[in-house]
């Protein structure tokens, strides 16, 4: 009896998200799928043509995608990663109180509250070659100035470092709002029952902070996934193809190129290959969960 | 950051740190070139997509968390509603907009950031949900409390900081998003982004306008960050906890 | 009988005030900034000429064409007069989303014999017919520092070292040559100073947008084509191109080292702020010249038409034409015959004022325009407004057409990419040349080949008959 009335309220919890999500994604959702089987060239004036898979086909003979997707996948490994590990850290050096940490942590959200537009306009300054605050700084060093965002070999990391530091301070506050929420009496606790500062991190912070750092991770995963206005404007993909992303190789095809058939189907395969990571990950993580 | 400060020179060596001259010209050519309409735009579906992310997505976060409605398979379907790549999804929503004529509305625009924000809410909310332990509100039920009352009463406030958290990370997307600002709106409804980056036109950059635009459309949210920062870092013993 | 035709007298009267006082409103979409200003300058004419009032939105000059795209295949209807960059144009008029214009031009003539033969030809019309108006100019030039040509001492050396006297590089080989000579490292001496920093013989415009005009100018006056009309066969990978991008490749050793990742700002910049000796670009580069404000050479710039090759004992040059703004009509206005009225106005009337000034981003297009140096309010005396437009109406008349196709942008970019690749040193020119023919092979299938044919058949015809293709 109890059970039922358990669920209908949760039912009803849930419902309005639900109700507003499915409207407003249903109708994209099946539409970019119909496209996606099609080719609908709109530069030519052609119409709408079905032609079934064959733009999936044609992905995987598309050598720039693939191109796209490696840089991508160094985003992710680099970028999330060190994110990932940074934020941990300074979330955790901000966990305690002391003078001025407000005004501390408000200084950290900067980067990421300006306009990613602005973002990069700021890095496209830091990054110049004669004029760049950071090339200047290393002629003071006596070290050779780096062709940051004109060399095939470092542009992509170019773009790697301005994420992180655009994007490190999401992971640090949500971590830090997570360690805020851990109950002071569980540290008391772990501290009569002996155990070390060490000890206490690994076995009382760690696997209960790990909901809310499976779900920055996931979220700065699937937005590695989506960036565009740092590769615009800092480097337009260049030199070659080298610092191109998977999002702005995408926005070529759909919106300078207008394929929109071919487009959709590069944003499933997207799409797809996000789901399996996310699925993945959690799957994994949640398996070691501790009750 | 340094750039902020950069109204007189730009690209110059060696590079000019301090500007000649702290020129207020620039705010108000900024604000002229639709800097005010830009931020009243942005502020209000900023505020409306936060507020009805974090209470709704909350609702549902606390449902997936606590009787784990809909298995794993709801939730994942929620969280990948945001994986979608907006560039498939936006000229089937602009369609989907025109044909309700909503095109250049503050609700095409709203909606839309939803579809982004609430799934990020709902997870983001999960995940702290789930690090309570469920004998505080389990305390509160026995002491004849409903389920709503338990949610209310003891859940949010313990999760107070993720709140806050989430509802900042929300009105930054929404603040900060660029393209369906640009596609969904026109001439009525003109997002601060899309105004920044006209900013920057074909054959000069208006770097001095874009600084101070910037750190213009920067405040409300420095604003917001330093308010909420009090429930942020705030400890957590509410005094209801024992044993 | 008199109090019909008084009422009739009277209502006919009232008609006419009732139309008067609703002033036709227009909106106009551009891209947002100074390019924009005239819209707002003649408004007020406007309203008491044509009886119109103009919205005009602003749009991130990024995204001009995916914002105005997006709303034409939507069927949106919300612009009238668009600002469009001709390469779209094939493109628009192709969907039937533009106005054609020669019913409107029998009426009120823009006067096109006034605007020279590349974009009069090139630029607004499509398959025969006239779809815009022009409004802004773009051509490429070559810059240079005529200060650094006159100082004995660089002239002393370069004749020692090349053997004959240092002038304005004329062909492609001279333009090596001088690249090479005045690339010199920090310490070194120029015109008898010392150099605080590294100095470089030119630059090029790297970002793979537009970088594919900087090689077809080598390319064009190499005698390159875009496509052999009979067959379609891509010819960017012909001898001429492959030796178009290896002298890109020489030049590539005298630029900056991060001169790939270059947009419109950054080369400027280099120049303007005195880091470099020569570069092709577009005609703002030199109004801007003479702003003491964004410049540091002011008074020191040379303009000359960009370097050809030595042909029959002629210099054969042809300079791109990238970029360039036209006014066109939305099929779908509500009023064309007005807003045609306004472009008109815009292209015909004011054109002079709106080039001239150092406000806009608009360059000269029409004869008229090179002909009254005195309006060019920017620079310090009327012989630097000369020298100048001289340089720029040398290289107008000798302008090589951006093909106005469907699918342009993919081909300009597709080729920009490999163009960057070469030049990286990822690939040899050959092979990226031959990759991007194949590219551009793959896209001219995809669109349809039998149509693009069709199209760049129309375009060569009408190419030859401006004289400017073989």
């Amino acid at each position: 009896m109890r059970k039922k009335r358990i669920s209908v309220v949760a039912l009803l919890f849930v419902l309005p998200v639900i109700a507003i999500l499915l409207a407003i994604s249903i109708f994209p959702l099946i539409y970019s799928f119909y496209l996606s089987l099609c080719q609908w060239d709109i530069g030519t004036g052609a119409s709408r043509t079905f032609i079934g898979a064959r733009n999936y086909l044609r992905l995987f003979t598309d050598a720039r995608l693939w191109g796209a997707l490696q840089n991508t996948g160094l985003e992710l490994l680099l970028g999330v990663g060190s994110q990932f590990l940074l934020g941990l850290a300074l979330a955790l050096l901000l966990n305690r109180t002391f003078r001025g940490r407000n005004l501390v942590v408000t200084l950290f959200l900067l980067p990421m509250m300006i306009s990613p537009v602005v973002v990069g306009c700021i890095w496209k300054i830091i990054y110049h070659y004669q004029y760049g605050p950071l090339n200047f700084l290393l002629e003071r060093l006596k070290l050779n100035s780096v062709n940051w965002l004109g060399s095939n070999q470092v542009s992509i990391y170019s773009i790697i470092l301005a994420d992180i530091w655009e994007w490190t301070p999401f992971v640090m506050i949500t971590l830090l709002a997570g360690l805020q929420a851990i109950p002071d009496e569980l540290y008391e606790a772990a501290r009569v029952d002996g155990a070390t500062r060490l000890g206490t991190f690994f076995w009382v912070v760690l696997p209960l902070l790990r909901p809310v750092m499976i779900i920055a991770i996931l979220i700065r995963v699937m937005d590695a996934f989506k960036i565009f206005d740092l590769v615009a404007l800092l480097t337009m993909g260049g030199p070659g193809q080298s610092s191109e992303t998977i999002a702005f190789y995408n926005y070529l095809t759909g919106f300078k190129y207008f394929s929109m058939g071919y487009a959709s189907s590069m944003a499933y395969l997207q799409l797809a290959i996000i789901v399996i990571i996310a699925n993945v990950f959690l799957k994994s993580w949640k398996g070691r969960e501790i009750s | 950051m340094t750039s902020f400060k950069d109204k007189g020179e730009y690209f110059t060596y060696p590079p000019v740190f301090i500007p000649r001259s702290f020129d207020v010209e620039h705010y108000l050519q900024g604000m002229k070139l639709g800097g005010t309409r830009g931020i009243r735009d942005s502020f209000i579906i900023a505020a409306s997509t936060t507020l009805l992310s974090v209470a709704l997505g909350s609702l549902a976060a606390y449902s997936l968390a606590r009787f784990h409605i809909g298995g794993e398979n709801l939730a994942f379907w929620i969280l990948s509603v945001r994986m979608m790549p907006p560039i498939a999804s936006i000229l089937p929503l602009f369609l989907f907009f025109r044909s309700l004529r909503w095109l250049d509305t503050y609700q095409a625009l709203i909606l839309t950031h939803l579809l982004m924000n609430l799934p990020f809410a709902v997870w983001m909310m999960k995940g702290f949900f789930e690090e309570l332990p469920a004998e505080l509100e389990e305390a509160a039920l026995v002491d004849g409390c409903g389920r709503l009352g338990a949610f209310t009463r003891i859940a949010m406030p313990l999760v107070a900081p993720g709140l806050v958290a989430t509802a900042l990370f929300c009105f930054m997307f929404s603040w900060n998003e660029f393209l369906f600002a640009l596609i969904l709106g026109r001439s009525k409804v003109v997002p601060i982004t899309v105004n920044i980056a006209g900013l920057i036109g074909g054959h000069e950059i208006l770097w001095a306008e874009i600084s101070a635009v910037s750190i213009v459309a920067s405040v409300p949210i420095i604003i917001i960050a330093i308010v909420l920062q009090r429930y942020l870092v705030r400890g957590l013993t509410l005094g209801a906890v024992k044993g | 009988m008199k109090r019909f035709v008084l009422l009739l007298v009277v209502s006919l009267f009232l008609l006419g005030v009732a139309s008067c006082a609703q002033a036709v409103k227009l909106v106009v979409i551009g891209d947002a900034g100074h390019n924009l200003k005239p819209f707002e300058w003649y408004a007020q004419t406007f309203k008491e000429k044509f009886d119109v009032e103009l919205e005009v939105i602003g749009v991130p000059f990024g995204e001009v064409y995916e914002k105005e795209k997006m709303e034409l295949i939507g069927q949106t209807g919300a612009y009238d007069i668009m600002i469009v960059f001709p390469k779209f144009l094939a493109e628009f008029a192709a969907n039937g989303w533009l106005y054609p214009l020669d019913e409107f031009i029998a009426k009120l003539d823009p006067k096109m014999e006034d605007v020279t033969p590349g974009y009069r030809d090139f630029y607004c019309k499509y398959g025969g017919k006239v779809y815009a108006l022009p409004y802004d100019g773009d051509i490429l030039n070559l810059y240079y520092r005529k200060d650094l040509l006159e100082n004995e001492e660089e002239k002393a050396n370069f004749k020692a070292k090349y053997g004959y006297e240092l002038k304005v590089p004329e062909t492609w080989d001279e333009f090596l040559n001088a690249a090479e000579f005045f690339t010199r490292k920090k310490g070194e001496k120029l015109a008898g100073q010392v150099l605080e920093r590294d100095f470089y013989g030119t630059a090029y415009y790297g970002q793979k947008d537009q970088i594919f005009a900087w090689w077809g100018n080598i390319f064009s006056s190499l005698g390159g084509v875009y496509f052999n009309e009979e067959t379609m066969e891509p010819g960017i990978n012909s001898e001429a191109g492959v030796k178009a991008l290896e002298i890109m490749k020489t030049m590539h050793q005298y630029c900056p080292p991060d001169v790939l990742a270059y947009g419109y700002e950054e080369l400027k910049d280099v120049f303007l702020q005195g880091d470099c000796f020569m570069v092709v670009q577009w005609p703002c580069v030199g109004k801007k010249g003479a702003d003491a404000n964004q410049s540091k050479i002011v008074g020191k710039i040379g303009v000359a038409h960009v370097p050809g090759v030595k042909k029959d004992g002629e210099i054969y040059y042809r300079p791109l034409m990238p970029c360039g703004r036209v006014l066109a009509i939305a099929a779908e206005s509500k009023d064309p015959w007005k807003a045609y009225q306004v472009i008109q106005y815009l292209s015909l009337e004011t054109s002079l004022d709106d080039v001239s000034t150092a406000e806009t981003g608009l360059d000269p297009y029409r004869y008229s325009h090179f002909n009254h140096p005195e309006a060019y309010e920017m620079f310090e005396n009327v012989e630097d407004a000369k020298i100048y437009l001289a340089g720029v109406q040398q290289n107008m008349e000798k302008g090589y057409p951006e093909m106005v196709l469907p699918g342009t942008v993919e081909y300009e970019e597709t080729l920009g990419v490999e163009i960057s690749r070469a030049l990286s040193g990822e690939k040899t020119p050959k092979q990226a040349l031959d990759d991007a023919a194949k590219a551009w092979t793959e896209i001219l299938n995809r669109l349809g080949k039998e149509n693009q044919k069709k199209m760049y058949q129309e375009l060569v015809k009408g190419w030859r008959a401006a004289g400017l293709w073989e």
